[in-house]
């Protein structure tokens, strides 16, 4: 029993954790497409770092580091540049994949590897660092966001700027925090993905646990506790497609691995009304003169 | 004006990422060779998957070398494996390779209109004048690696790995069963699928799951992402096979043996003959009579295996070289 709740919660991980980071990012207004490819930089740089200095922990730093590098990234085109969110998050993930694909191959070789170097160790028996730290960052999160004068103006920054501004904060620098706390997570997420879990690299072996992530936040109605809730009930249906399978059943494989999407997609039907979307989400904010 | 900045920043951005994925990611110097023979390669995924587009790619390496010819490579798939094939027909290349039963029927078609280029698929079943198949006849270790598995299991469950549910999977899984039921009769074989070559965690997932209903002989097709079966076998304390390549070094304590496909010296013959001007579309099995498959221990569990088991794997290994066992394989 107990095991079963570990593993939920260790492979649930990465895409809540990047769920939980994309809940701040947007609910002060900016969408980042380009987190599937944040996730894949920080695991290529998790798992280069841990295995040239043998350690988990600095593979975790530079993984965070790498992922914090490409949230600035696409701060300076979103918010200070004013692009359109989709496509600077679009081109983030076609250079993420693009990127590691090259220096995989440089450093690997061509014809690649089976790649095993050192994992996250565990806390005691069983427990992983970074699922625990998302449930922690789940309490964190949703006080900040909800109990602070600080998340009240964040929040505002996603539904109407010039409030924001009115009231003496500034719009985009709030924005600006939100995506590195963005980049964080996502660099957690991809940093758990590579050493908590896997303990290797593939190219793309991300294989768009980002936009599961995305789709999380909308899931969840941009409030922590159900994006929490969603990527739990999501892993669970991940990981119960995976017993339903080793139990023999003789249905096709392709109706277990649709599992999870057709359940998400189910429940969307039901809770999919209403305008919980943040009013500014995707849009630029030009300061009033 | 800040606005289009960021657009063209967006673009440059997005052109520097396609680095991979292009035709140019064959490696740059091979260009410089003289261009009387060109070879293409065309794999379904990433030729860095330490697996199945791995070993082509490590074919393709080889016929460089040998023969001094131009080569290319790229990944396609779907539609634009009939576009990779035009391209490759105008610009001259004498032998386009497709390594997958994917790529046989578009072949066909693509030959056609370039009757002075050679199309070939790693397996597929039709024919044409310049256009034919190679089949590795993989299965034939898979299934050595089933009568391993079903001769040792203690618990009478043994699991298969599967990254998608595509016919050569299938098929080389089939083998698996048909040698763990020969074996032993009635042995559970759990299968399992991810979806997906690149996922490491999920294969280390639906791993965990196999084993926690009893499975303790776990093979995989997982290519890329076969560390996740070996290192959640490590972590339960059961055995591991090694597909495609000689994996018995990814883990060490953990993969008992490999079923592998020599692919070097069939790349270089099946080039070897068009180089010649021999070639005639035809569909030729690569297996371990011509020595293009093997089962290969791994010295370090050597003494893991007992004698009788062993022995039995080497009579089956003679027999089917001698064509007195044929094992099953799909055509596809």
């Amino acid at each position: 029993m107990i095991d079963a709740v570990v593993n939920l919660l260790r492979f649930a991980a990465p895409v809540g954790l990047a769920a939980t980071g994309e809940t701040v990012g947007q609910k002060a207004g900016v969408i980042n497409i380009g987190l599937e490819g944040m996730m894949l930089v920080s695991s290529y740089a998790g798992v280069v770092a841990s295995q040239s200095s043998g350690s988990p922990w600095f593979g975790l730093l530079v993984a965070v580091m790498a992922s914090v590098v490409l949230a600035v990234v696409q701060g300076f085109f979103t918010i200070s540049l004013q692009a359109d969110q989709v496509v600077a998050g679009t081109a983030i993930n076609l250079f993420a994949l693009g990127l590691t694909g090259t220096l995989y191959r440089a450093r690997f070789g061509a014809s690649g590897q089976l790649l095993s170097v050192p994992k996250i160790p565990r806390l005691g028996p069983g427990f992983d660092a970074l699922p625990l730290f998302w449930i922690a960052s789940l309490v964190v999160v949703s006080w900040a966001l909800y109990r602070t004068k600080w998340g009240l103006a964040l929040r505002a920054s996603g539904e109407f700027p010039p409030a924001v501004e009115a009231a003496g904060y500034s719009p985009n620098a709030l924005r600006w925090q939100a995506v590195l706390i963005g980049g964080l997570f996502a660099g957690l997420a991809g940093a758990h993905l590579a050493l908590g879990i896997s303990g290797s690299f593939a190219e793309n072996m991300t294989v768009g646990r980002g936009f599961v992530a995305l789709a999380m936040v909308t899931f969840g109605r941009w409030k922590p506790v159900w994006v929490f809730a969603a990527s739990l009930l999501i892993g669970y249906a991940d990981s119960l497609q995976f017993e339903l399978q080793a139990l023999n059943i003789g249905l096709p494989p392709q109706f277990f691995i649709a599992l999870p999407y057709a359940l998400a997609l189910a429940v969307l039907v039901f809770v999919g009304k209403g305008t919980a979307v943040p009013a500014a989400l995707g849009q630029p904010y030009r300061r009033q003169r | 004006m800040k606005r289009q900045l960021g657009f063209i920043l967006a673009a440059v951005l997005f052109v520097a990422g396609c680095g991979p994925t292009s035709p140019s990611s064959s490696s740059p110097d091979s260009a410089k060779k003289n261009g009387d023979f060109k070879v293409a390669l065309l794999t379904p995924g990433p030729v860095s998957d330490a697996g199945w587009s791995a070993l082509a790619y490590r074919g393709l390496q080889a016929i460089e070398k040998e023969l001094g010819a131009e080569v290319n490579n790229q990944q396609a798939s779907d539609a634009q494996i009939r576009d990779a094939m035009r391209s490759y027909a105008q610009k001259g290349y004498n032998l386009v390779i497709g390594h997958g039963y994917e790529y046989n029927a578009p072949g066909i078609e693509v030959a056609k209109d370039f009757p002075n280029t050679v199309f070939v698929s790693s397996s597929g079943g039709e024919t044409a004048k310049n256009a034919g198949a190679f089949r590795f006849a993989l299965e034939q270790g898979f299934y050595l690696a089933g009568l391993t598995a079903g001769s040792m299991t203690k618990s009478g469950t043994v699991a298969m790995i599967g990254g998608p549910d595509v016919p050569s999977i299938a098929s080389t899984f089939k083998a698996f069963r048909a040698g763990a039921t020969a074996a032993k009769p009635g042995i559970k074989v759990i299968e399992s699928y991810t979806g997906s070559n690149d996922d490491i965690a999920k294969a280390n997932q639906a791993t965990l799951a196999a084993i926690g209903q009893g499975a303790d002989f776990v093979i995989h097709q997982a290519n890329a992402a076969a560390q996740g079966v070996f290192d959640a076998c490590k972590e339960k304390g059961v055995m591991a096979f090694g597909a495609n390549f000689d994996q018995n070094s990814a883990a060490p304590d953990t993969v008992l043996a490999s079923a592998v496909i020599v692919a070097d010296p069939a790349f270089v013959d099946l080039a070897k003959q068009v180089k010649a001007g021999t070639y005639t579309g035809h569909v030729e099995t690569y297996d371990m009579a011509k020595g293009a498959i093997d089962f290969v221990w791994n010295p370090k569990l050597a003494d893991k295996v007992p004698s009788d088991v062993k022995a039995k794997v080497e009579a089956a290994m003679a027999d089917i070289k001698s064509g007195k066992l044929a094992v099953p394989m799909d055509k596809f």
